[in-house]
């Protein structure tokens, strides 16, 4: 899931505009992976790590709820 | 051979030396102050020039500003390019250029080169199905601390083209400061 994945779970509003005008997200292909190089946008707030963290335990969750099923 | 020197300022000397051929040469100099040129000196056509390609596959992340890797270097002709950023060691004007293409088309593409780790000039911003994208541009930098990197962002996640003729970054002086 990439930063990417994340933020448009937390913000599905978010348009590809957006990331282009108000938000960037940047990899500098350092080993570090990506990361919110701006947010400007006027009216959702900056994700958290936390926030951002807490996508993965989402997707962890729905699998294991989709393998129960399975 | 006749010859004319002439002492220099501190030490040393400076000698005009004729050809060692037959007939008359002639050497006019400007009506104006300047510099003159010689085989040593640094200028356009004998400053850095650097090409260098994508030989191992990058994978982008989707609406993700990425620098561009490039694994081998096709030429480089003053040791300035390493780790996928230019830096050159002579002051001066630099056309440089970059392409990227992807191995399946995405929903856009930009390309941009980046001047001291930030966003410089913008080249291909395209937001409908393409599969290649390319930037080109001037560029000055210092000699000392200036550097030059090629980032691209890619609407649908996925790896780059990995060949010396789909992905690549190259660039040359072509004025000096």
């Amino acid at each position: 899931m990439t930063l990417y994945d994340k933020i448009m779970a937390i913000y599905p509003q978010l348009t590809d505009n957006d990331f282009i005008t108000v938000i960037t997200l940047q990899n500098d292909s350092d080993g570090k992976g990506d990361y919110i190089a701006k947010w400007e946008h006027p009216t959702l707030a900056k994700p958290t790590v936390s926030d951002l963290q807490a996508q993965l335990s989402n997707i962890a969750s729905q699998l294991q709820a989709l393998q129960r099923v399975a | 051979m006749s010859s004319v020197v002439i002492a220099g300022d501190t030490s040393g000397t400076i000698t005009i030396a004729a050809p060692a051929v037959s007939g008359t040469n002639t050497l006019t100099l400007p009506a104006n102050t300047g510099t003159v040129l010689t085989t040593a000196s640094t200028f356009g056509g004998t400053g850095p020039a650097f090409s260098a390609y994508q030989s191992s596959s990058q994978t982008l992340s989707g609406s993700t500003d990425t620098k561009i890797t490039f694994t081998t270097e096709e030429f480089d002709t003053n040791n300035n390019f390493a780790s996928s950023t230019f830096t050159p060691t002579v002051a001066g004007y630099y056309q440089v250029n970059s392409s990227i293409r992807v191995n399946t088309t995405t929903t856009s593409i930009r390309m941009m080169i980046y001047k001291n780790g930030s966003k410089y000039k913008i080249g291909t911003d395209i937001a409908t199905t393409c599969n290649n994208g390319f930037v080109s541009t001037l560029v000055y930098c210092n000699g000392t601390t200036d550097y030059i990197e090629a980032y691209a962002n890619i609407g649908v996640g996925q790896a780059l083209s990995a060949s010396s003729s789909d992905t690549w970054f190259n660039g040359a002086m072509i004025r000096s400061a």
